[in-house]
């Protein structure tokens, strides 16, 4: 399962949907559109002014929400990552009852697996997909190996997007052995992974991989963007 | 739901953050009533903060306004506002805890302060948060944490001021969270902080009991500023089971427009924020406004989870009062009375004397949650 994060109209649709044609061409399996948030607190430098400089030239996430159902996916599964505000804004259920149809799942970064109750108890039927970090404990992994979503999302790094990753490192193939003892859910890598050696790397660990700061970095430039998101298949 | 004050609060947070949340609420649990944690307390919240902090008449201010006003002088405390009172307590929590580093977020730098004062008590490693605009408007107080040896941060991101302290403190949090606990300064943020910063700010309302205990009489109103609303929330402890009024006064700002003012219950409505579910100043599209207040303390697009509560419950009123009515108290109660007031509290003693008349002749608690040298030296 590879897959690129984009910032949802950003620098504005037009360009956003040029992005999202060159990922969906190159042949990634999903994509994750990113709904910008005022306050992004899981994300680092690059993401995090993306979204400041895509709200203040007017971005609205409502505007981006309603875009994602006229968005041609082909053949991949469409996952939105956005902050806990924007969909309680949007309002829970409804938020469910109109994107159940398109979204094959929800990342959201300041909901830990322990809140996911707090949205299904609303009536919320988009499945919300479940983290293991470096952080989780035997009895959490556990827990996210039973959740709705299908994948687990492993942040292989302490901290927030943009940082970088070992992915020799042998803590990290030991988590994710951890995991597969418990599920057979896919695992996808996130966080960190910049480059094609980085993707190949990712892949021999886990099987998946998603790509976002690095890709973040060139979306106002889709030429650059559809080379990049190529090289790393 | 655990943490949730009726629909509000919560543990909003990325998932990295779940077992130090988790850690600090069974250690918080355990150490609450330990006797030896409370004895370390109560010694250094006698000896290094000076509590009890009194209760004064103000009589001058009284005579004025045909009010009786009472104040607890939370501004005669070690370092100069109610602050110390949750960061000594939190600093304590850090050590039993085995941790080396504390954060902070700060936006008047009381709390910035505060927890500079503890990690250098406590010799902890230190780093403080403050946006930009809070650094440059509230410049004694980044003076003062420099000199007790913290990390000063200055934050450049949004509108450089409280919320973006605090996300920039998330950030560090998530990714030192192995050796660091982050001292959040008020009643905001994740399960446990809500109650946990208002089980040791109570201490406020528990004294100003007593003292209105040994007058014989209690106050018919009990009126405190709120910013995150920690003072507020501390002196509501001591009188909530009782007939007082409660009065939680937001800033008001300029006036009612989007960005002039910070009136999370006033203005906002529910969302989440920095780990909770609670009242909350943004847009129709669901981003987080900005504010504006003239006191840096107040100047917090959220509220507490619990004062979102009480409001539902109509406990507590909340209502606001505009900066230039805050200007006039604070130099009020300095000509008045000697007392040179934080223009955060400055809030309430203000919608007292701009209510005198529903007032009249009541006897009227005021929280002076912080002194105002950090504000004398600006141009208010
Ligand atoms: C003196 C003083 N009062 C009040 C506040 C507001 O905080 P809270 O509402 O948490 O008491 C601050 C915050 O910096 C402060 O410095």
């Amino acid at each position: 399962m590879r897959g690129i994060y984009i910032v949802g109209n950003y620098p504005d649709r037009e360009s956003f949907v040029k992005c999202f044609d060159a990922v969906i061409s190159a042949g990634y399996e999903f994509v994750e559109i990113g709904v910008p948030f005022s306050e992004p607190v899981a994300d680092g430098p690059v993401i995090a002014s993306a979204v400041q400089e895509a709200l203040g030239s007017g971005v609205k996430a409502g505007d981006v929400l309603a875009g994602l159902k006229t968005l041609s996916k082909g053949k991949a599964k469409l996952y939105v990552m956005t902050y806990a505000n924007i969909i309680y804004n949007y309002g829970i259920k409804k938020f469910s009852d109109d994107f159940k149809d398109v979204l094959s799942g929800l990342i959201i970064p300041d909901v830990p697996n322990m809140l996911h109750s707090y949205f299904y108890d609303q009536g919320f039927e988009i499945p919300l997909i479940p983290f293991v970090t470096p952080e989780s404990r035997e009895e959490d992994i556990k827990k996210a190996a039973v959740m709705q979503g299908d994948f687990i999302y492993f942040i292989g790094i302490r901290g927030i997007t943009g940082g970088s990753v070992d992915l020799s490192s042998p803590e990290i193939s030991e988590r994710i052995q951890q995991i597969k003892a418990f599920t057979d859910k896919k695992i996808v890598m996130g966080f960190g992974i910049k480059d094609k050696t980085d993707a190949d790397k990712a892949l021999k660990v886990a099987d998946g991989f998603v790509v976002g700061t690095a890709a973040v970095k060139l979306q106002k430039n889709s030429a650059e963007y559809s080379e990049f998101v190529k090289s790393l298949l | 739901m655990k943490g949730f004050f009726g629909d509000f609060g919560g543990m909003f947070v990325p998932e990295t953050l779940v077992p130090a949340l988790e850690q600090l609420e069974r250690e918080f649990n355990m150490l609450k009533d330990d006797p030896e944690f409370k004895k370390d307390l109560a010694r250094y919240s006698t000896t290094y903060i000076g509590r009890p902090s009194p209760v004064y008449y103000a009589s001058r201010m009284s005579e004025e306004y045909g009010v009786e006003i009472y104040l607890k002088r939370e501004d005669l405390n070690h370092t100069g506002s109610h602050k110390i009172n949750n960061t000594i307590a939190q600093a304590l929590l850090t050590r039993y805890m085995g941790k080396k580093r504390i954060i902070a977020e700060t936006g008047a730098g009381q709390h910035g302060v505060a927890t500079a004062t503890v990690a250098a008590l406590f010799g902890l490693d230190c780093t403080v948060y403050m946006g930009a605009v809070d650094a440059a408007r509230q410049k004694p107080n980044v003076d003062r944490m420099k000199l007790l040896g913290a990390k000063l941060e200055l934050v450049h991101d949004g509108s450089k001021t409280l919320k973006d302290a605090t996300n920039a403190a998330m950030r560090d949090w998530v990714k030192n969270v192995e050796d660091t606990h982050y001292i959040i300064g008020s009643v905001i943020g994740p399960h446990p902080f809500p109650e946990m910063v208002a089980h040791f700010q109570s201490v406020i309302g528990r004294e100003a009991r007593a003292s209105f205990k040994e007058m014989g009489f209690l106050p018919d109103a009990v009126v405190a500023c709120v910013g995150g609303g920690s003072n507020a929330i501390g002196i509501f402890k001591g009188f909530l089971d009782t007939s007082c009024e409660l009065y939680g006064i937001e800033a008001g700002g300029l006036s009612d427009n989007e960005g002039d003012h910070a009136m999370a219950i006033g203005k906002g409505r529910a969302g989440i924020l920095h780990g909770c579910v609670t009242y909350l100043v943004q847009t129709a599209d669901g981003q987080v406004a900005d504010v504006h207040s003239i006191a840096a303390g107040l100047d917090y697009p959220g509220i507490g989870p619990e004062h979102s509560y009480l409001h539902g419950t109509g406990r507590v009123t909340y209502d606001k009062v505009r900066d230039e009515d805050a200007v006039f108290a604070f130099r009020e109660l300095a000509r008045r009375e000697g007392i040179v007031p934080a223009v955060e509290s400055s809030h309430a003693i203000a919608y007292v004397l701009k209510n005198k008349d529903k007032f009249k002749g009541r006897k009227v608690l005021i929280n002076l949650s912080g002194r105002g040298d950090k504000d004398s030296e600006r141009d208010i």
